[in-house]
């Protein structure tokens, strides 16, 4: 996530005339990263999530088990 | 102000919707006053309230009207840039799941100094960290307050010190008696009206441009140019980016009244669900935001925006009553009323915590408070934060607020980001460390920022500013990382590292 979004501020801050670039006629590049940066913070916790549902608590369970 | 505008008139549909709104969350108050009986219902909810309807209120606790209106009116006058704010906003939250949501879940009680001082010394930690909680609390307390007297005047034409004692009275009766069941479910109901009312805005806009956005960028690249769809002149400086984006990144995960709900939740794996949900509806809603922001550029247009507000603050409301007419208008009015007054009141709440759980219970009466005891210090202590917002929000009148949200945002990552990240995770981490970097990072932010053009320029005056970035995260924030390594490695602690497998334990298998 850090890598994504500072990737993003990075092009932002370093190359404006890219992000200016229209790759459909009223969709700028710019434009368009934006809206996938929103996106991949929802996957990433979706799957953040998924996993530490399944494996995590099954993990912790474990050591509850073998504690007591 | 544009001949054509309602804004301003006392708008009765308005006074209507707002009427309702204050009526349903008093009721919801009256209710949750009856199950407020303990601290740990006052300030945590009694631990009752699901993931989901956490995401929900972590997300009306977040979505302040700055974002609501200030997002959509700098989108609508400066087009891309607003991305870099709406994007900002949303990543920070990841940031709040991977690193702290479940450990401070399950090694705190009511406040994030909990954790932090978890196995260090209390007294000087938690005198630190509760200033550290307190200046982020009334930086944004202040900017709240004076943004809600300012709008309220706009859009229902009271005066501005009664907007801010109806704000502060309101705001304090959900505290004062329903404490966090009241605040939660208060912030619920607002997300999801603030959600409701900003899909419904969108819908309509897109309904003009046969509901493709591309449509719509287009007609606004026609109209103001391709300019609006690239970066402008906002983010001058490539690092002024960079800083204004560890800001945003990392301060949510420093802001005491977001930590603070998670503590609202039964378990861990709530606080990581109540994440996904928040998430997920606060991407929702900066995705809004935009097509409102493009929108309100296309149909109300740049001129007649700024002619009703320099900042741009009332797009959303005049493309509501371009789109709906009085009634849309006053149904957006009263959003933006309630957007505040759930913030405030978290805010508050959060407040409270520090002075009452932190300051008054831990360190003068050394954790050894009866109950009763306990939850009337809470009380008194959100009596002193509501007097003290309306106080701060009189006081500022008239001063130009807009820079202290962000300096909210450095502060908390620079302060309390920080000493919260390195004493979850670093064994070595001292007494000593935690306090140079809570001091070091709120310090060096602070004074960066009275010495920013901000200040220096924008509100005093002078020719040049000492210090040339308008954000400090950059330097505050890896400052205050370098001292607290230096200080506890120079001095170390051999009780706090000691306890360091504990506090492992209790942080992943919780209290059980």
């Amino acid at each position: 996530m850090i890598v994504v979004y500072f990737g993003f501020v990075l092009l932002v801050a370093f190359d404006k005339p890219l992000l200016g670039t229209l790759i459909a006629p009223g969709l700028s590049f710019g434009v368009l990263l934006g809206a996938l940066v929103i996106v991949v913070a929802w996957i990433l916790t979706w799957y953040y999530v998924r996993w530490a549902n399944s494996h995590l608590d099954r993990r912790v369970s474990e050591i509850r088990a073998e504690g007591s | 102000m544009t001949s054509s505008s309602l804004l301003g008139t006392p708008n009765p549909t308005a006074i209507g919707f707002f009427l309702a709104f204050v009526s349903l969350t008093l009721g919801i108050t009256w209710w949750a006053a009856r199950h407020t009986r303990t601290t740990e219902d006052f300030f945590a909810a009694g631990r009752r309230i699901t993931g989901r309807q956490n995401g929900f209120a972590l997300a009306g606790d977040y979505m302040s009207a700055a974002s609501f209106l200030g997002i959509a009116g700098l989108v609508s006058t400066s087009g891309f840039d607003g991305l870099i704010y709406s994007t900002g906003w949303l990543v920070g939250w990841p940031v709040v799941l991977f690193l702290i949501a479940e450990p401070l879940r399950n090694l705190g009680r009511y406040t994030f100094t909990d954790v932090v001082t978890f196995r260090l010394r209390q007294r000087p930690v938690r005198i630190a960290a509760a200033i550290g909680a307190l200046a982020v609390v009334s930086l944004y307390l202040i900017a709240q307050m004076v943004g809600a007297g300012n709008l309220i005047k706009l859009m229902f034409g009271l005066s501005y010190e009664t907007a801010i004692i109806i704000v502060g009275a309101v705001m304090l009766a959900y505290v004062l008696f329903g404490g966090m069941i009241a605040t939660t479910w208060v912030q619920i109901v607002k997300a999801a009206l603030l959600l409701g009312g900003a899909a419904l805005l969108a819908v309509l806009v897109l309904a003009k441009f046969g509901f493709n956005p591309l449509r719509l960028f287009s007609a606004a690249a026609d109209r103001y140019g391709a300019g609006v769809l690239a970066p402008g002149k906002l983010i001058s400086s490539p690092w002024e980016a960079v800083s204004l984006g560890l800001a945003l990144m990392f301060g949510t995960a420093g802001l005491p009244h977001i930590l603070m709900r998670f503590y609202t939740v039964p378990d861990a794996r709530a606080a990581r669900l109540s994440v996904f949900w928040a998430t997920g509806l606060i991407g929702c809603f900066y995705l809004l935001t935009f097509v409102l922001g493009f929108g309100a550029m296309v149909l109300v247009g740049h001129d007649a925006i700024v002619a009703v507000d320099k900042g741009g603050n009332m797009a959303a409301p005049l493309l509501a009553e371009v789109l709906g007419g009085k009634a849309l208008l006053g149904f957006i009015a009263a959003v933006a009323f309630a957007t505040i007054l759930a913030v405030v009141a978290g805010l508050t709440l959060s407040g409270a915590a520090a002075l009452s759980h932190d300051l008054w219970v831990s360190v003068v009466r050394k954790g050894t408070a009866p109950h009763d005891e306990q939850l009337k210090v809470a009380r008194v202590a959100s009596v002193i934060l509501g007097v003290l917002a309306v106080t701060l929000g009189l006081m500022f009148k008239g001063q130009n607020v807009a820079f202290m949200v962000g300096l909210a945002f450095a502060l908390a990552a620079s302060g309390n980001f920080p000493a919260l990240l390195l004493s979850i995770y670093w064994q070595r981490f001292t007494t000593a460390g935690a306090v140079a970097a809570i001091v070091t990072g709120t310090v060096t932010a602070a004074v960066l920022i009275f010495l920013s053009p901000t200040v220096q320029i924008d509100i005093l005056h002078h020719e040049h500013a000492w210090f040339p970035l308008k954000n400090p995260a950059l330097v505050s924030m890896p400052l205050a990382f370098c001292v607290a390594i230096v200080v506890s490695i120079l001095a170390p602690e051999p009780e706090a590292s000691a306890g360091y497998a504990a506090k492992e334990r209790r942080m992943i298998l919780g209290e059980a």
